[in-house]
């Protein structure tokens, strides 16, 4: 059992890697995406709309397997890690964009028509008044995406990332007479062990965020 | 409470507001029908009504919060017409001309009571922080909130936070101010307190806007009462002699309403 850890733990930085690079991708995206759902012009809106719908419509397994072999330009082809964090990040982008839409949508009125009124110009409006309260209602489901995405990044083993699922795999595979279902069970302690700090931590701001508000 | 010398250190440059032929619609509503109405520099307006009469949607075609369907709109120099193209510059000239109470405060919660009033001044005045938070200091003292300024609105009664709100539109040195139902949201002995800001700024010849139910604000410090119904002027005059004698049937039915209350 413990060589099954040392296994798995051998994938821990592999799954670290691809969630925060695919998350990092996910929230720098997210933004240029939600300006385009607030945009003024209605093709815009319905543009950036219809690419997010197609983003989160497609199971992030199969776009992974599409940009991974369906994508062969000349002799480029992505590697399966680029291909799985580019893959994760995209899909983090369009939900990135969503919860932050949801959290200007719950900013009342009055904010926008008070920067307004005070003569506030149109991005020191977006960036000094709303987005940091915006900000706040979206960090608790934001959070949550993290927890998702890290869980998610799982499915980069089906391209040949060497991460815990893909560790876990291959272990089971070398020992198939002692180690049984064990690595599993090890890699579901292992992902369950780092999602609850970001549980814990999602709690607090969220309590925190209601009070200060 | 002390009545604050709100305005011992702001230079007044009031501005006339002049109103002419404004119409809107909401959809197939006509909101304000054909509205023309004049307002002095330095003189206060109280504007009345029913709701659902216009009032709040004409005092926010002042500073285009609300775009009109049609007439023009001018404070001090600065004149709009709707229709036409409005550059971002002169919306902007037009705003800054112009200060705005709400009935719901509308403070920016995620900064502190000072930055509520200096960070205004330092994105549309220009102004340095230090100069910024200075005046911004100087201001809450005359409303008697000095104490506040470290705090967050959220920690602020509704009263108080009013008052903040009249602070942070003063700080950017308005020609002309608009209150939308200011004391409306508050209980009555909080009320006052706004009340007695807004008398000391009308007594220092501030051109004021006021949209409210205060009647007896409007008779004392009121220097022309306009009484609207279904998006139309049916009535204006001096406040005294309406609220005494009104000439409408429609003006006597919603006095005695409020007086009522």
């Amino acid at each position: 059992m413990g060589d099954a850890l040392v296994a798995i733990l051998l994938g821990l930085p592999m799954t670290l890697l691809v969630t925060a690079a695919s998350f990092a991708i996910g929230l720098v995206g997210g933004v240029p995406l939600l300006l385009g759902l607030r945009s003024r012009i209605r093709f815009v809106r319905l543009a950036v709309r219809l690419v997010i719908d197609l983003i989160r419509g497609v199971p992030p397994i199969v776009w992974l397997f599409l940009l991974y072999f369906g994508i062969a330009i000349g002799s480029f082809r992505f590697n399966s890690l680029v291909a799985a964090i580019v893959g994760l990040g995209v899909i983090s982008s369009a939900y990135l964009a969503e919860i932050y839409r949801g959290g200007f949508a719950t900013l009342p009125r009055g904010q926008f028509e008070a920067a307004q009124a005070l003569g506030l110009g149109r991005a020191t409006t977006l960036g000094r008044v709303l987005a940091p309260q915006a900000l706040r209602t979206a960090l608790p489901s934001m959070a949550t995406f993290l927890l998702s995405l890290l869980k998610d990044s799982s499915i980069a083993s089906t391209i040949g990332v060497t991460e815990m699922v893909t560790a876990a795999t291959v272990f089971a595979r070398q020992n198939t007479a002692t180690a049984g279902i064990v690595p599993f069970f090890l890699a579901a302690a292992v992902y369950f062990a780092l999602s609850i700090p970001v549980a814990v931590f999602a709690r607090r701001l969220d309590t925190r965020l209601r009070k200060a508000l | 409470m002390n009545a604050p010398l709100i305005t011992s250190s702001l230079e007044l440059a009031t501005a006339g507001v002049e109103i002419s032929h404004l119409s809107k619609s909401f959809g197939s509503h006509l909101v304000l029908d054909d509205i023309s109405m004049s307002v002095e520099p330095g003189s206060v307006t109280a504007l009345i009504g029913p709701s659902g009469s216009g009032k709040s949607t004409l005092l926010r075609c002042v500073n285009l919060l609300e775009t009109p369907d049609a007439g023009t709109v001018t404070v001090g120099s600065q004149t709009i017409t709707a229709g036409q193209p409005v550059k971002d510059r002169d919306l902007l000239a037009l705003r800054r001309q112009v200060g705005m109470v709400f009935q719901s405060f509308n403070l920016f919660p995620h900064f502190s009571v000072l930055r509520n009033v200096a960070f205004p001044q330092e994105r549309v005045l220009g102004r340095s922080r230090e100069e910024a938070e200075a005046r911004a200091l100087t201001l809450l003292e005359r409303v008697g909130l000095k104490e506040k300024a470290h705090q967050h609105p959220a920690r602020c009664s509704g009263g108080q936070q009013q008052r903040i709100a009249i602070a942070r539109a003063l700080a950017l040195e308005p020609s002309a101010m608009l209150f939308d139902e200011p004391t409306s949201a508050l209980d009555p002995e909080v009320g006052v307190e706004v009340l007695a800001v807004m008398r000391e700024l009308a007594s220092a010849g501030m051109t004021m806007i006021v949209v409210t139910h205060e009647m007896q604000f409007a008779r004392e410090v009121g220097d022309h009462l306009v009484v609207m119904a279904d998006g139309r002027i049916i009535e204006e005059g001096v406040p005294a002699e309406i609220m005494a004698a009104p000439k409408e049937e429609r003006t006597r039915r919603f006095l005695s309403a409020v007086l009522e209350r």
